[in-house]
């Protein structure tokens, strides 16, 4: 079957640094990178890079590609997910006044993808004026209100107090939310995936040992047999704020196999392989509901 | 030996020229006009005299300022909306008053598919209209399971599929995704919110749909539709102007027998602003008489009906939160100046208050840097800019276009959900943009509304909403003023007004001959007065 590829959607306001993040992912290509932009003039990449340059994309010799979003994003993913070799990892870029959860969503119901935690990039010289200016202040508050990775970019050009300062702002617009001070839109692959994807990564152990310290916490549920759709609803429906993202595999009757993907109580299901190992993983906010109570809450959605 | 002349006589002439405001007789040569008067004209012209309109009434040929050519290609699918429209073929279309009656067009249309498999996309559908219930999917299963169907919303911002089209989708009752409609016992309904939705589900019909390309078939039909309601220059505003586009638009417009000049605006946020403003001048060396590029558009924020436009406080009048911005406050600020500064002049779409305030002060700061007399920069829609929004843009220099039709389509849901009773007064206020100076056109954005100035003038002097209720009755304009706003009024905002919109020497002969004088009937009867003909730098176009 075909992998599912990890999708990460990377926003915030103008300025904030997306295109210099995207330019550095582009430069170090620690994965092949498929890239969607909206300005696609602002991507520098080296000419020397580049293997293949078109009026909206451009590959380059390390593997990656770069295309212009254009007005219908569902349609530039299917293109990118079409490209032989398919994209190891998709990076979109959300457009700098929306709201980049509403993109996310869409890798929930495009076939094929499966979505990476929310990076939302905040400018550390900026965010304080940002969220005090009366045309634009509700406009940042939305694009950080699902964020699940905050890149306080600009590090470098910000006094200590004032990263303290603003790092203290936007733990209170999104407590337990991971934060990282970044320079130059430097950032690791692994910065951007908490390693969740059970298709590839089927063991919730993996969670633990690769992210040390971090401030997210996980759970692995094992059906005992298959799931009752009603009753699933019923349960994801009910699950609290603390759970940030629910993936896998569901069995609801032999053969009916889809595969769950959950973030910020939004879901959708699509069609998995057979074959494929079932079971969920769950990650969360340091406040999950302990293990027992969330075996309990999850065995509700079984089958009798 | 001069080339020959022609007079017209009719009943009336208003010519919206204060040296002669009404006449009977316009004189012709070669195309424009050579003057205007008494019977006596035609022999002091040497003059042929024609008195095809001899009982008719001739005004200055109608300016749509704010439409879109694409009005001639949505006709490639049905229109299932709840007001009958005329289409490109003259006849009426639509008009259908439950939702059974779309279903059995649906039907009808299925029936001359003969792939029973084809997919079927239809536009104009306004379920408000209908009382008790909303489509479902049930109800266009029942004119297909077989083939995907997709039933687009005149807003634009929300579509009806059937179940063939939300399984394609992977959209079932188990999903939770924003934009998926539910009934009480959380059953989809097949109403389809948002773009991200809405774009996956008519990838998943594999229609073309309403996302056609614009071709130059599409501009003679847009053409055609425009000349019957008595158009002779239209926007199209706006539009990327791709090879293609340019293509299809210098091609029909170049025939001899096409019936409107047409106005395209260049879609800003399709260029970067330095290939933008390259692109600008080099389509301006494509003008001709019926083709004249020059405008750049700005979209500023969303709809106000849609929940996108940006609002000032108090905001949604529902509690919906604010809108969303097209392009923010800064780049607006960056885009502005470059192509003031470029000489550029910029029509920009603002819907909600705050938008209209926004773009207001960018000019203004533009201005400040770079000086520029006359640069008629326009605010589009505009819709809920207060006085002195409007005494500021008088000041600047700016000029506004207002969506008068939104007071009839729409007035009643602003009152009641998105503006509320006070501010839905001043919905499209046409009164205080006369009164703060600022120079007034009126529109009908076509095909979001149908494009027909006598209505748009009568929505503007009426202010009457679908259950007779007069929308802010201090707002409503006089006919003489309305009849400027279709005519020398967008011509201005265009920087057209030295070749169209009156009815002078040495002007464009383009008019449109009426049955009765606009300005004479009585003022709720203005939307009935039947369009005889057209005529375009001297040709006559039978509008029948």
């Amino acid at each position: 079957m075909t992998v599912a590829i990890p999708l990460t959607v990377v926003g915030g306001f103008l300025g904030a640094g997306k295109t210099t993040l995207v330019n550095h992912l582009l430069r170090t290509a620690e994965r092949r990178w498929g890239v969607l932009v909206n300005d696609f003039g602002a991507v520098n990449v080296d000419a020397a890079l580049i293997a293949e340059s078109g009026s909206d994309s451009i590959a380059l010799a390390n593997g990656c590609v770069c295309c212009e979003m254009g007005d219908d994003l569902g349609a530039a993913l299917a293109r990118l997910a079409a490209r032989s070799p398919a994209p190891e990892h998709v990076i979109v870029e959300a457009s700098g006044v929306g709201d980049p959860w509403r993109i996310a969503q869409l890798a929930l119901i495009e076939p094929g993808f499966s979505l990476e935690p929310l990076v939302v990039l905040a400018d550390a010289t900026a965010l304080q004026r940002q969220l005090d200016d009366r045309w634009v202040a509700d406009t940042v508050r939305l694009q950080l209100a699902h964020a699940e990775l905050l890149l306080l970019a600009k590090a470098d050009l910000a006094s200590e107090t004032e990263l303290a300062a603003v790092e203290a702002t936007l733990a209170a617009l999104r407590p337990g939310t991971k934060m990282r001070r970044i320079v130059g839109g430097a950032v690791a692959a692994a910065d951007l995936s908490f390693p969740v994807d059970p298709l590839t990564r089927p063991r919730a152990s993996r969670l633990q040992a690769d992210a040390p310290g971090h401030r997210f916490r996980s759970w692995h549920w094992q059906p005992a047999h298959a799931i009752d759709r009603d009753r699933m609803r019923a349960v994801l429906e009910a699950l609290p704020a603390s759970v940030l993202r629910v993936k896998g595999i569901a069995q609801f009757a032999p053969g009916d196999m889809l595969l769950l993907q959950y973030a910020a109580h939004r879901w959708a299901y699509a069609p998995a392989d057979a074959m494929a190992p079932t079971g969920l993983v769950l990650i969360g906010t340091p406040d999950l509901p302990a293990p027992a109570a969330l075996q309990a809450m999850f065995d509700a959605a079984l089958a009798c | 030996m001069p080339a020959n002349v022609t007079v017209f006589v009719a009943r009336e002439i208003v010519t919206l020229n204060h040296s002669l405001p009404h006449c009977t007789h316009v004189a012709v040569r070669e195309g424009r006009i050579l003057g205007y008067g008494g019977a006596e004209i035609v022999a002091e012209f040497g003059a042929t005299l024609d008195k095809s309109f001899a009982d008719k009434v001739i005004v200055p040929g109608f300016v749509e300022g704010h439409g879109h050519a694409a009005d001639g290609i949505v006709w490639r699918n049905p229109y299932v909306g709840f007001y009958p429209r005329i289409g490109p073929d003259g006849q009426k279309a639509g008009g259908f008053r439950s939702i059974a009656e779309v279903v059995a067009h649906l039907k009808a249309e299925a029936a001359k598919l003969p792939d029973p498999t084809a997919p079927l996309t239809a536009w104009g559908f306004d379920p408000i209209y209908f009382e008790g219930r909303r489509m479902t999917a049930a109800d266009l299963d029942a004119v297909s399971t077989e083939r995907m169907i997709v039933i687009g919303h005149v807003s634009g911002h929300i579509m009806n599929v059937n179940t063939k089209v939300l399984a394609a989708c992977g959209f079932s009752r188990d999903s939770n995704i924003d934009g998926l409609l539910r009934d009480a016992q959380g059953t989809l309904t097949g109403e389809l919110l948002g773009p991200a939705v809405m774009g996956r589900a008519a990838r998943a019909s594999g229609d073309a749909g309403l996302v056609r390309e614009m071709d130059a078939a599409a501009y003679r039909t847009y053409g055609q539709i425009a000349r019957r309601v008595g158009v002779t220059t239209s926007t199209d505003l706006s539009n990327a102007l791709s090879p293609g586009t340019v293509e299809a638009l210098t091609t029909a417009t170049a025939e001899a027998d096409y019936p409107i000049r047409v106005v395209p605006a260049m879609q800003q946020r399709a260029y970067s602003v330095p290939d933008g403003i390259a692109r600008i001048a080099e389509l301006k060396r494509l003008n001709t008489g019926k083709l004249h590029f020059g405008l750049v558009k700005i979209v500023a924020d969303g709809s106000i009906q849609g929940f996108s436009g940006r609002l000032r406080w108090p905001g949604y009048h529902n509690g919906a939160p604010n809108g969303l911005w097209y392009v923010a406050p800064a780049e607006l600020e960056a885009i502005v100046e470059a192509y003031h500064a470029a000489g550029v002049q910029l029509h920009i779409h603002t819907n909600g208050d705050e938008a209209s305030e926004v773009a207001t002060e960018m000019v203004g700061r533009a201005l400040a840097k770079h000086p520029r007399q006359d640069h008629r920069h326009t605010l589009q829609h505009c819709q809920m800019a207060d006085a002195a929004t409007f005494r500021r843009m008088a000041s600047l220099g700016m000029c506004v276009n207002l969506f008068a039709n939104h007071i009839f389509y729409w007035g009643e849901q602003h009152r009641a959900i998105t503006m509320g009773p006070s501010r839905a007064l001043r919905l499209d206020a046409c009164g205080t943009a006369l009164a703060e100076g600022v120079p007034l056109a009126i529109h009908s954005d076509t095909p979001v509304t149908p494009v027909d100035p006598l209505f748009t003038m009568w929505c503007a002097v009426n202010r009457l909403t679908p259950t007779g209720r007069v929308l802010g009755a201090d707002e409503r304009i006089s006919p003489a003023q309305a009849l400027h706003a279709v005519t020398l009024g967008p011509a201005y905002t265009l920087k057209l007004d030295h070749l169209i919109g009156s009815i002078d020497v040495g002007k464009f002969a383009d008019f449109a001959v009426l049955d009765d004088n606009p300005l004479r009937v009585a003022p709720e009867a203005i939307k009935n007065v039947g369009v005889h003909a057209t005529v375009l730098g001297g040709q006559v176009f039978p509008a029948q």
